[in-house]
């Protein structure tokens, strides 16, 4: 057999991650763009963090990556109970005599996943972050025990920040690990109802369970993926190997980057402008490297010979967590903004190029649609943007994110250590005290304990949980003239603090008022813990009535009164000078003072603030917030 | 009508009313989906789970969940496999000899049952959950599948005046079919005499041990028929506008509610067919929307729970006009 001519053989191997895109894009209804991102994630050799709602089909969509990929796969559930064990190897003990006394030496045996090329990391977010650390750098070193990894892409899954969820979600530094970041959508959440019908046509034609004891993995799958049998894989492994080394390879125009210079310039000011949140990331790791691959990938996927301007579309698949919410939904207009106005592209038009590709024509544009690798999808995506749903939810009007971290570092400060809890994550190691816990124990030292070769007792899993204590109670004010965006702006504060509260397992109370106070009581009680209940009621408050301060204070007071502990908070979120009743709350300050319980103010209105919410603030160790108008209509709460 | 008549006597026999958990979990059993049935103490939930797992003939594994479950209590014994590998001599010793030891689960409890009665899943922390769900979710543990036909999970209500934790969203979305009790004393129903003349009369008995009046071959074969249960165009358009009008008219967002797809366009098309096979047809009709509310319980706001019949009434209405 004569080997094929140097461009057929890349027209080739683009083909196959074509063919793997058109397959993983069959997968899911309605999800093409994280079909797209995958295999991208795949041909750059990037980790890929694909997070959504439950049940969207993240799993589904993970796995079939890798068996269409056809390569090595691990996949490794996340749990709070994940062990060094199950991430490592297995344990080698081995004894040596060394002058009369025995040494024993405990070493690691990678296990399949340090041999995978696709790792699968589902649920990642569900395991304690000590043992997440040394598994993120070894997926960022891509070496462990001293051997460099086959690892080519690790996806990880975990679900969208929620209320209740018990976890803690990912530091962006860790998220960071992750180059490509896909956020999924539910199609019945998303409004998608066109395609919720197709997905509904597809299960109605659907015949059999998948085995006999299997019925369903409850995942959205097409049909002809309903059987026993697997899918298989639509290419080699030498195919998928060498696919990466020439996309890896590919030129990067000289337009390309001059255009991603100004890409990054527009994207830092814009998330200037919308944001001053620090949990968002630009990280040189990311942004260097990582990105460069990406947009070689994407050339590469096109059936371009080298990477042109267009190519930084590639990007899109990064910034789920990088940029904050405003500047994601705008990625596409910012990018075609640039690409539509750029310097002077005629003399970098025929600048790098690949060799043996000849064929493909001097235009890079030009080229895609001649090109065998070239599939209608692409073209689409580089000139059009984006759908709407791509990211999830429009943006919120409202950026209440300085007032949460301002509250959560209040909330951090008057809060004790964890707990030791028996059910709660393992926060490292003590001695055995009783025998009774030889099952949480390092199974290792357990055994040597019982066999009577460990000097001292094994060491057993020290677990703690986040104390449960503290409580916030959110008084609201919905009086007349809160109505319109108002009611939109306060109802997203109230969800954010509820969801800090969730986090954290404190007591929430919610107290809506106007001249009167109206307490949302669960169980006879202000202050318990059904936060979604709250975050509905929140959700549809109603403007009417006059302001009255004194009511709600003194309700939410005698709410907290009986507790006990440091860690109890007011927030008052009002727009007016109140009416009726005291209007300086005297009493109440008193009584706040003497509970020490913080009152934090938020005023949303137009205008002045009324001094006396700086005042109750003041006397109480409270935080002080104001609304600032945003242009565009949004509304962003900066420190008075 | 259905095979599973039998069954259904068995349940009536043994416990009083709670028509809806009955059909509930018959309905689970021919589908193959997981149920998790929350009410007071004392509502016959887990004497409902018993008689029917018991009356069924199926391997079944009972676990009460407490706030220390470990993995291992719940898909049997973690083992440890030791092998000897020779090592050679090194500077600091001679050649001694090493073990290769490897960490295993012996499969047993759920990965063996085929029915698993989960009691008060809601004591257990959510942490400890996550994996033990996962399973019941993908039926399979690491590689291998498990014979899992359902998994019946009981729970307090949410409330402060039990030990309780806040069942994950994402946990309570694996259970498919989801009912709320509540006891027939309190509730004051006619019921709540014949319970009491039943047990006077001693033809209850407190702890039940029924013989099995069907089987796995006649669940199986169940199952098989039900894949075979017509679900027509009008049915799915009627189904999308009853999710339609939750989103659009009731707000059911990612926030308040878990209206996801896996449930609702992949689950509900099942449940749809158990449904009109447990009524004795071979295509799914409008009636059988009904059992979307057992679907709907925990999963959006009371006020959205509360107006689904409503909605599937309009929404049957409008289609049949068509």
């Amino acid at each position: 057999m004569t080997r094929p001519a140097p461009d057929r053989r890349i027209a080739d191997l683009a083909g196959a991650f074509v063919e793997l895109r058109t397959a993983l894009g069959r997968v899911l209804v309605g999800q093409d763009e994280s079909a797209t991102g995958l295999t991208l994630a795949l041909l750059a050799e990037q980790h890929a963090y694909l997070e959504g709602p439950p049940g969207c089909g993240k799993s589904e969509l993970a796995a079939a990556l890798a068996a269409l990929s056809g390569a090595r796969t691990h996949t490794l559930v996340f749990h709070r109970d994940i062990r060094e064990t199950d991430l490592l190897g297995d344990v080698l003990l081995s004894r040596h005599r060394h002058r009369g006394h025995e040494r024993l030496r405990r070493e690691l045996i990678p296990g399949p996943l340090l041999q995978a090329e696709i790792a699968l990391l589902e649920d990642l977010p569900r395991s304690p972050g000590e043992a997440l650390g040394p598994l993120l750098r070894i997926l960022a070193e891509r070496n462990a025990l001293g051997q460099p990894l086959p690892l080519e892409s690790a996806v990880a899954t975990g679900p969208l920040e929620q209320v209740e969820a018990p976890i803690d979600p990912l530091e962006p530094g860790q998220l960071d690990r992750f180059a490509v970041q896909l956020r999924l959508t539910g199609l019945l959440t998303g409004g998608l109802f066109d395609e919720a019908a197709v997905l509904l046509e597809r299960e109605a034609a659907r015949e059999s369970s998948r085995t006999a004891v299997q019925s369903t993995t409850g995942s959205v799958s097409a049909p002809e993926e309903a059987t026993a049998t697997p899918r298989a894989a639509v290419m080699s492994s030498a195919t998928r190997k060498a696919a990466q080394r020439a996309a890896a390879a590919l030129q990067v125009e000289p337009r390309t980057i001059d255009a991603y210079h100004r890409l990054l310039d527009r994207l830092r000011l814009r998330s200037a402008d919308e944001s001053a949140s620090g949990d968002r990331l630009m990280s040189d790791r990311s942004f260097s490297s990582a990105a460069l691959r990406l947009v070689r990938a994407h050339a590469f996927l096109r059936g371009a010979p080298a990477a042109a301007p267009r190519d930084l579309g590639a990007i899109r698949y990064m910034v789920a967590h990088r940029l904050p919410d405003e500047v994601q939904e705008d990625f596409d207009h910012i990018l075609e903004e640039l690409l539509g106005d750029p310097p002077n592209v005629t003399m970098t038009e025929t600048g790098a190029q690949m060799p043996g590709a000849q064929s493909q024509g001097d235009d890079s544009d030009g080229a895609a649609a001649a090109s065998p690798a070239s599939d209608s999808w692409i073209d689409d995506q580089a000139d059009l943007p984006a759908p709407p749903t791509l990211f999830g939810k429009p943006p919120p009007p409202a950026q209440v994110d300085p007032l949460l971290r301002a509250l959560v570092g209040r909330i951090e400060r008057g809060r004790i250590d964890p707990d030791t809890d028996p059910g709660g994550q393992p926060r490292g190691y003590r001695p055995l005290r009783d025998l009774d816990e030889l099952i949480d124990a390092d199974l290792i030292e357990a055994l040597l304990f019982a066999e009577g070769r460990l000097p001292g007792a094994p060491r057993t899993f020290e677990r703690k949980r986040k104390s449960a204590g503290g409580a916030v109670a959110v008084l609201r004010d919905i009086s007349a003239s809160m109505a319109g965006r108002l009611t939109v702006w306060s109802s997203q504060v109230v969800l954010g603090i509820l969801r800090v509260a969730a986090r954290r397992r404190m007591r929430v109370g919610y107290v809506e008022f106007h001249h009167r106070a109206l307490p949302h009581q669960v169980g006879g009680r202000l202050l318990h813990r059904s936060y979604s209940r709250l975050a509905e009621q929140a959700g549809q408050a109603k403007a009417v009535g006059q302001t009255n301060y004194e009511a709600p204070l003194r309700t939410a007071l005698e709410g907290l009164r009986g507790g006990s502990g440091r860690n109890r908070h007011i927030v008052l979120l009002t727009d007016g000078l109140p009416i009726i009743g005291d209007t300086t709350v005297r009493r109440e300050r008193q009584l706040a003072r003497r509970l020490g319980v913080a009152l934090h103010t938020v005023f949303l209105g137009n205008g002045d603030c009324p001094p006396v919410l700086d005042d109750i603030s003041l006397e109480t160790g409270g935080l002080r917030f104001y609304g600032r108008p945003l242009t565009g209509g949004g509304l962003r709460l900066e420190e008075r | 009508m259905s095979d599973l008549t039998p069954l259904r006597d068995l349940l009536d026999h043994h416990v009083v009313g709670h028509d809806e958990v009955k059909a509930a979990l018959l309905l689970a059993l021919i589908t193959r989906e997981h149920i998790y049935v929350e009410g007071p103490p004392g509502t016959a939930k887990t004497r409902l789970a018993e008689v029917a797992a018991k009356g069924s003939e199926l391997d079944f594994f009972f676990y009460q969940l407490h706030r220390d479950t470990r993995l291992a209590e719940l898909v049997g014994d973690i083992v440890l496999e030791r092998r000897k590998v020779k090592t050679e001599a090194t500077a600091s010793g001679t050649a001694g000899e090493a073990e290769r030891i490897h960490q295993r689960i012996e499969p047993g409890g759920l990965l063996t049952a085929e029915v698993a009665v989960l009691d008060d899943i809601s004591r257990a922390p959510g942490e400890a959950l996550n994996v033990l769900l996962r399973i019941l979710n993908e039926r399979r543990f690491g590689a291998e599948p498990i014979p899992l036909m359902a998994a019946i999970a009981t729970g307090n209500p949410m409330d402060d005046e039990y030990y309780n934790e806040p069942l994950d969203p994402a946990n309570l979305d694996r259970f498919a079919l989801q009912l709320r009790v509540s006891g027939l004393i309190q509730s004051g129903v006619d019921e709540a005499k014949t319970l009491i003349d039943r047990f006077a009369s001693g033809s209850v008995v407190e702890q039940p041990d029924p013989e099995p009046v069907t089987d796995r071959t006649t669940l199986d074969a169940l199952n098989r028929r039900m894949y075979e249960v017509e679900v027509g165009a009008a049915v799915r358009a009627a189904l999308l506008d009853v999710l339609r009008t939750l989103v659009l008219e009731f707000e059911c967002n990612e926030t308040n509610s878990l209206l996801t797809d896996r449930t609702f366009l992949v689950k509900a098309i099942k449940i749809l067919r158990g449904a009109a096979l447990l009524a004795g047809r071979d295509a799914v009709n409008l009636e059988d929307l009904a059992a979307l509310s057992w679907m709907t319980t925990f999963r959006v706001p009371p006020e959205a729970h509360e107006a689904l019949p409503r909605i599937i009434g309009r929404v049957s209405r409008q289609v049949r006009a068509v």
